[in-house]
């Protein structure tokens, strides 16, 4: 997704074009007609910029119902992403634990510092594609993309701070008292439009230019590896890592653990039956989020293939597809990976849009 | 070459169009007030044990079922879901009816509704917490902001109930019983209704003053089955004894009088 934020939707209207008796009098009035009914701020879509769904994507969870997409929010929401104000002592971000560079995940270590350096218990997961998400969190306890960042910034291990100081702490903040007041037309921030700016920014995080992706769009022809892996990924795997988005957003026990640590979604359900499951992960972007697994124990993708060839341990909730492990071969394993560096989205990581604003 | 009268057939196409746009945005106005409605508040008063103590925060009570002696320092509940059936048997739905009753703060033990049809009503409903709609929907607002500190960040959810304070029966000193969950086995939802003529008159509504439904809420109750907080004294999830407690405290809540 590449779009830009410098160009206004009066600029991208073609005056020279328009300028011409009659058509330039009805453009005026269909230019009126159009934005005499936006409310909130909204920017009415006649440029290129906005949320958009890959074809070959299902239909996204998150709509932007009551919280309808802008430049403006989209905006806000990625100077939130990217400020430690957000944070106890105002040390660390979002993009502390969820870099672009590395897919919106960690910097390769297997649990994240959190303010005054306490590390946390579970892999910061890579971020993309959140607005298919149905829910958040290696446990799936958290519901909906607006209250998603309430997680990361309570957690004693993480932000460590209340959402009662963040709203108090930009409110204090002039600059962001104006930028919410563009945005949502409020005098006063409220927890409400902070979490609802950041689920702007966080909706558009879309990894949807991979090779994976250009294949998909007819637009790259896989090598002979690739290809050879895709067909092996597709009858290996992908029962549980679906396409297009490399999850089914279940909760399994992949079988790293005869016994539970951490009990995962039975922390979330009190049931047994869920103790030791985790969300699949998407992979996308998998080469280069690793370490693997809610723990960070596997730092390759090797490692991994290997748990899941050779690996397997047995326990009652593991899941029963893996009872006897996915047999590959050496050859196999070789493949697979080559179809799974397909899913590394150069563009993704490297869009100026999803960066840190330079201020 | 154009002529006039395409000009002119264009000029009424625009000028149709213009029209349309300064009826089609026009806001919602809200009507006068007129005689046709009234208000209606709904009075939470808290109570220990019986009619002969009120509840405070920061006093030390003994339990009658446990013996714990306890010591509140919080105490704070979401009523939600306000309804008020007519005599013809219909029901009055309250809009955004989200209310967070707070022990230490007066003015929020008093629900308020206006705007209510003037009228004879014969029945209550509340829910007690927060409908599961509300809690899946994103970020909310009013009663419901997260700022309340009345949400789960990790599990996503309304915290219904915060009953927190200080025993000697505890083992740390302490107590802290959040309790809610509005989903599956361990939902701690209820709705209630109060048949108004069942201890008193039916509610009236009129235009000239607001008329009031006292409830009576006992705090005690939420260790009517639960156990002494020497065993349990902390609860901060969804679960069987958030359930319980929760239950048995709801069922606890009665109806007073209607004071029309």
């Amino acid at each position: 997704m590449v779009f830009s934020l410098i160009s206004t939707p009066i600029q991208t209207f073609q005056f020279k074009k328009l300028f011409s008796g009659m058509r330039f009098f009805c453009s005026m009035i269909l230019v009126f007609v159009l934005f005499s009914c936006k409310k909130d701020n909204e920017i009415v879509p006649v440029d290129d910029w906005g949320f958009k769904k890959p074809s070959y994507f299902p239909e996204p969870h998150y709509t932007f119902e009551n919280n309808a997409q802008t430049k403006l929010r989209f905006s806000l929401g990625r100077d939130l992403f990217y400020d430690s104000i957000l944070s106890l002592d105002n040390s660390i971000s979002c993009a502390s634990c969820h870099a672009q560079t590395h897919g919106f995940s960690d910097h390769n270590v297997a649990f994240s510092a959190g303010v005054n350096g306490t590390l946390g218990v579970r892999n910061s997961p890579a971020l993309s594609n959140l607005a298919w998400y149905p829910t958040f969190m290696w446990d799936g306890g958290i519901v909906n993309i607006e209250t998603f960042s309430v997680g990361p910034i309570t957690n004693p291990l993480e932000m460590h701070e209340s959402i009662l100081n963040v709203v108090g702490k930009l409110n204090a903040n002039s600059a962001y008292r104006s930028k919410f007041k563009l945005a949502y037309d409020v005098d006063s921030i409220t927890d409400q439009k902070m979490l609802q700016a950041l689920a702007q920014y966080m909706a558009m995080l879309i990894s949807d230019d991979s090779k994976y992706d250009k294949f998909k769009k007819g637009t790259y022809t896989f090598t002979a590896d690739e290809n050879a892996g895709y067909f092996l990924f597709q009858a290996k795997c992908a029962s549980c890592h679906t396409e297009p988005l490399f999850t089914d957003f279940t909760y399994r026990n992949n079988g790293i653990d005869a016994t539970f640590t951490d009990l995962g979604r039975g922390m979330i359900t009190q049931n047994a039956a869920d103790n030791g499951k985790f969300k699949v992960p998407s992979l996308r972007n998998v080469q280069l989020t690793y370490p693997y697994m809610h723990d960070g124990r596997y730092f390759t993708l090797s490692q991994v293939l290997d748990h899941y060839a050779t690996g397997i341990q047995s326990s009652s909730t593991l899941d029963p597809s893996l009872a006897s492990g996915i047999p590959l071969t050496a050859d196999e394993k070789l493949k697979i990976i080559a179809f799974l560096r397909t899913l590394t989205d150069y563009t993704f990581m490297a869009n100026p849009d999803l960066s840190e604003p330079i201020h | 070459m154009k002529t006039f009268s395409q000009y002119k057939k264009f000029s009424l196409i625009a000028l149709a169009i213009a029209g349309l746009t300064f009826t089609s945005c026009k806001k919602e106005v809200t009507p006068e007030p007129t005689a046709t409605t009234g208000s209606v508040s709904v009075n939470f008063e808290h109570k220990w044990v019986d009619l002969s103590a009120n509840f405070t925060l920061n006093m030390e009570y003994i339990h009658p079922v446990t013996n714990d002696t306890l010591n509140f320092t919080t105490m704070k509940y979401y009523i939600s879901n306000l309804k008020l059936k007519k005599a013809d048997g219909t029901w009055w739905t309250h809009p955004e009816s989200y209310f967070l009753v707070d022990v230490e703060n007066v003015s929020s033990t008093k629900l308020s509704m206006s705007n209510v049809p003037v009228g004879t009503y014969t029945e209550l409903s509340y829910t007690f917490g927060v409908d599961s709609t509300r809690n899946v929907s994103g970020a909310q607002t009013g009663a419901l902001s997260i700022a309340k500190d009345m949400f789960w960040s990790w599990n996503s959810g309304y915290i219904f109930l915060k009953a927190e304070g200080l025993s000697a029966n505890s083992t740390t000193g302490s107590y802290s019983f959040h309790l809610g969950g509005f989903s599956g086995a361990n939902s701690t939802l209820s709705t209630k209704n109060v048949v108004f003529n069942s201890v008193s008159t039916d509610l009236v509504v009129s235009s000239s003053h607001e008329s009031e439904i006292s409830m009576l809420v006992f705090p005690d109750k939420l260790w009517n089955t639960a156990g002494s907080i020497n065993t349990t004294n902390t609860i901060h999830m969804p679960g069987s004894g958030a359930k319980t407690m929760a239950n048995d405290f709801v069922n606890g809540i009665e109806f007073e009088h209607v004071h029309n």
